[in-house]
């Protein structure tokens, strides 16, 4: 079983890639997943939270993540708005985060405890690809690096998810992909 | 039998979708509105041959269902938290005259104060109304049990409406996989409508929903009293028949590790599977712990749920709604009303209001108390769980004397 819990800002479709990762490990990998949204009254612009969890058998808990074996920030400045990315983390827990800057990943790793954090500029990803600042599918790309899931996996079920824009979109799970690095 | 993916509500649209209604008359709502939505997708695109009334309310919606279904077609809707408040006369109207509509709704608390986020406080309230209520676990009993729903509340020994209750954001906006029938074979289990009772009908006059004298009214409600009594029969029935066809088991009331346990939790909705979980982690720690979970709550198991737990010594039976001003909370009521000539000793907890988790820690808690009464640590168990200490603090105000 894999916790994980998706930090993102409204608007950058966090809760729609909680969803596209249910989709991913469900109809392409034949395990299960439950996605939990926690958003508000807010929309654009507030902080957004999702919580996923995977196994290779169906899954029973259907709670809140309270202590994720991976994180995937959607945006590097929710540190600084008063979000607590560090809950629940150990050691252990692999951070997923989209910047370009070593410097702000070494601040998360110091920030976590963690041991690894995996970096990869899902925005830029994003812009190259689908033309607008969505790093959703982007973000995708760099969680399969964790392993929890297969990027041929992401890129069907954004295909899939994702519509007429599901090529593009699917371009950009596999751009970031091959840019995310251990930092 | 295909594997798609849905959230909750994608679920309760697919399973309408499948029972092919006539008219759909749906307000949206918080949480319930991609429901409303995608029914109105789904007219568009030609997939549902209904007729798609824009209402401007929630009360308007269920008048418009009640008024269609008795034409003789099957009707949707779907409803949450104030807009079922703002059905709740014509739930009644519904009840009485016997019009057996098939309705989601998607759990969220009730005001004040404001709150998006899911308890049953909503479906609680309708409990006496004169509704069936099922209440679901995953994404696949959404459709698994809205399918049968229409099964139930349309047999003619039934003839009463059901809600299909489903936790607003734990189910409604969780992506899972689900079994899906294929669009024929869904359709000779669910089967066209037919009308079984009085019905509008511009050639053929009569009146329906009069001015009923004394005489006559309690005996109406009697054949509403009977209704329900078929109805737990006609419920495993379908539920049998619906295995039969499609593979997938159904529960009244699922029993889940209790044949020897010393303690267990009775739950209802989306929490049952964070329950079960925790049962898993106590037995590999050596504690005899089990769970009942309520699905059909009307008409309420009684018999089903005293048998299930006649050898538990301590049980614990979370409300997910605050029950103000009883005794316990509603299922809590119910459950020791059905145990009484037992002698398990039974807590009511209440918890998971608008929206609170309630996790693994929390049922975990929950057996701790229990374990604690049943091993002769303590006499009694907390009420409320997870609420904070300062409770009595929060928005103070304070008044000038």
């Amino acid at each position: 079983m894999q916790k994980i819990k998706f930090y993102g800002i409204g608007g950058q479709g966090a809760v729609t890639a909680a969803k596209v990762l249910s989709i991913a490990v469900s109809v392409y990998q034949n395990e299960y997943a439950i996605t939990v949204p926690a958003y508000g009254h807010e929309r654009r612009g507030a902080p957004v939270y999702a919580h996923i969890i995977v196994d290779e058998e169906p899954v029973l808990l259907n709670c809140y993540v309270y202590e994720p074996d991976i994180i995937a920030v959607f945006d590097e400045n929710l540190i600084d708005k008063g979000v607590d990315v560090a809950e629940g983390c150990t050691e252990d827990t692999v951070v997923v985060l989209n910047t370009a800057s070593r410097e702000t990943a070494e601040r998360y790793r110091e920030a976590c405890g963690v041991k690894k954090v995996l970096m990869c500029d899902a925005t830029h990803a994003a812009l190259e690809n689908i033309g607008l600042n969505i790093p959703n599918s982007a973000m995708l790309g760099a969680l399969a690096k964790t392993g929890v899931v297969r990027i041929e996996s992401v890129v069907s079920a954004v295909k899939e998810a994702f519509g007429k824009h599901g090529e593009e979109n699917g371009h950009a799970a596999e751009y970031a992909y091959e840019h995310t690095l251990e930092a | 039998m295909a594997v798609k993916m849905f959230d909750g509500n994608g679920a309760a649209v697919e399973a309408i979708r499948l029972a092919r209604p006539g008219v759909i008359a749906a307000y949206p709502i918080t949480p319930q509105s991609s429901i409303a939505e995608h029914l109105a997708d789904e007219v568009a695109a030609g997939r549902i041959d209904a007729e798609y009334v824009r209402v401007e309310s929630e009360h308007s919606a269920m008048s418009v269902a009640v008024g269609a279904q008795l034409t003789g077609v099957r009707v949707a809707t779907a409803t949450a938290s104030v807009g079922l408040a703002l059905m709740h006369e014509v739930c009644g109207v519904a009840a009485g005259c016997r019009v057996p509509i098939v309705m989601p709704v998607v759990n969220r608390s009730l005001v004040a104060p404001w709150s998006l986020w899911c308890d049953h406080s909503d479906t609680m309230a309708e409990r006496d109304t004169g509704w069936l209520q099922y209440y679901c676990a995953n994404v696949q009993e959404i459709l698994d049990l809205t399918l049968c729903a229409y099964r139930i509340a349309e047999h003619e020994d039934v003839m009463t409406p059901a809600m299909v209750c489903l936790d607003g954001f734990f189910l409604s906006h969780s992506m899972q996989r689900v079994d899906t029938p294929d669009d024929e074979a869904a359709w000779d289990f669910v089967k066209p409508y037919v009308r079984k009772n009085m019905y509008l009908d511009t050639n053929d006059v009569m009146f329906i929903n009069d001015l009923c004298p004394t005489d006559e009214h309690s005996e109406i409600k009697y054949q509403q009293y009977v209704g329900f009594q078929e109805a737990a029969r006609v419920t495993k029935e379908v539920f049998a028949e619906y295995e039969e066809r499609f593979g997938r088991k159904l529960h009244t009331v699922e029993s889940y590790r209790l044949d020897d346990a010393d303690v267990a939790v009775v739950t209802i909705g989306s929490m049952s599977g964070t329950g079960k979980y925790v049962v898993n982690q106590l037995r590999e720690q050596g504690v005899k712990a089990g769970l009942l979970r309520i699905c059909m709550f009307r008409p309420f198991p009684a018999e089903e749920v005293a048998e299930a737990l006649k050898n538990v010594k301590v049980i614990g039976v979370v409300d997910r709604s605050a029950g103000l001003g009883a005794a316990q909370g509603p299922v809590c009521t119910e459950v020791k009303a059905a145990c009484c000539g037992t002698s398990s000793k039974i807590f009511g907890f209440c918890g998971g209001i608008a929206g609170r988790d309630i996790s693994d820690g929390s049922f975990r808690k929950i057996f701790g108390e229990l374990t604690d009464v049943a091993e002769g640590r303590s006499e009694t168990c907390e009420r409320w769980f997870d609420v904070k200490p300062n409770a009595m603090n929060i928005r103070e105000v304070d008044v000038p004397c």
